[in-house]
């Protein structure tokens, strides 16, 4: 799955630390989140799109 | 927001090291060693003891251990996602590979191939070992593939 993760922490100015604090997980799970090694879970999304307050399907894109 | 458990948490040497999550996740195996080695040293010092008897005391490390068993799983559960289904698969894997591994001990042993330690087949104590390797395997290859 394709996101836009990287980029809209980068427009906040957030390190990959600050965002994990802000998400309760681990800077690990941002960092494969970015790099599409990690497809978060529902309710992880759906916190991210919250944080961001942006809709889910703008952040992330499925991959046909 | 809730800081999630890590193995950081709990390894002296890195920098994210806590003692408090530490000892909340350890302190009961130190009791159940402590116990262990106790019995152990008594049971020694006491040969007249039967072997019920005998056989008894040395279960009493397993209620502390079964205290660490639950320390263990609600510090997976303090885990974040990724960390669990990283613990998911280096368990699965650990697991597996052990009775994978028994398996083979036990065929070779079977056709009479194995000789010394390993005639009677996979010990309780070897079976601890090999899954503990088998998970420290699988903790740092899931580990690296989510890096």
């Amino acid at each position: 799955m394709k996101n836009q993760l990287r980029e809209l922490r980068a427009l906040k100015q957030w390190s990959q630390g600050e965002l994990a604090d802000k998400l309760g997980v681990s800077r690990q799970t941002i960092n494969a989140i970015e790099t599409e090694k990690y497809d978060p879970s529902l309710p992880l999304a759906f916190k991210i799109a919250r944080l961001f307050k942006q809709p889910i399907e703008e952040i992330f894109e499925a991959e046909d | 927001m809730n800081k999630p458990n890590t193995f950081e948490s709990v390894q002296p040497c890195s920098g994210g090291y806590s003692l408090k999550t530490d000892l909340r996740l350890n302190a009961w195996l130190a009791v159940a060693t402590a116990v262990y080695v106790a019995i152990l040293i008594l049971s020694k010092r006491h040969p007249e003891w039967s072997p019920l008897t005998r056989g008894l005391l040395m279960l009493v490390p397993l209620f502390p251990g079964l205290f660490y068993v639950r320390a263990c799983l609600r510090f997976v559960r303090g885990m974040d996602e990724l960390q669990r289904r990283i613990q998911t698969e280096a368990w699965l894997f650990a697991a597996l590979g052990s009775l994978v591994i028994g398996t083979i001990i036990n065929t070779l042993n079977a056709n009479g191939v194995l000789l010394g330690e390993l005639k009677y087949g996979l010990t309780i104590g070897s079976a601890f070992i090999v899954t503990f390797v088998l998970w420290l395997v699988g903790t740092i290859v899931a580990n690296r593939r989510y890096k």
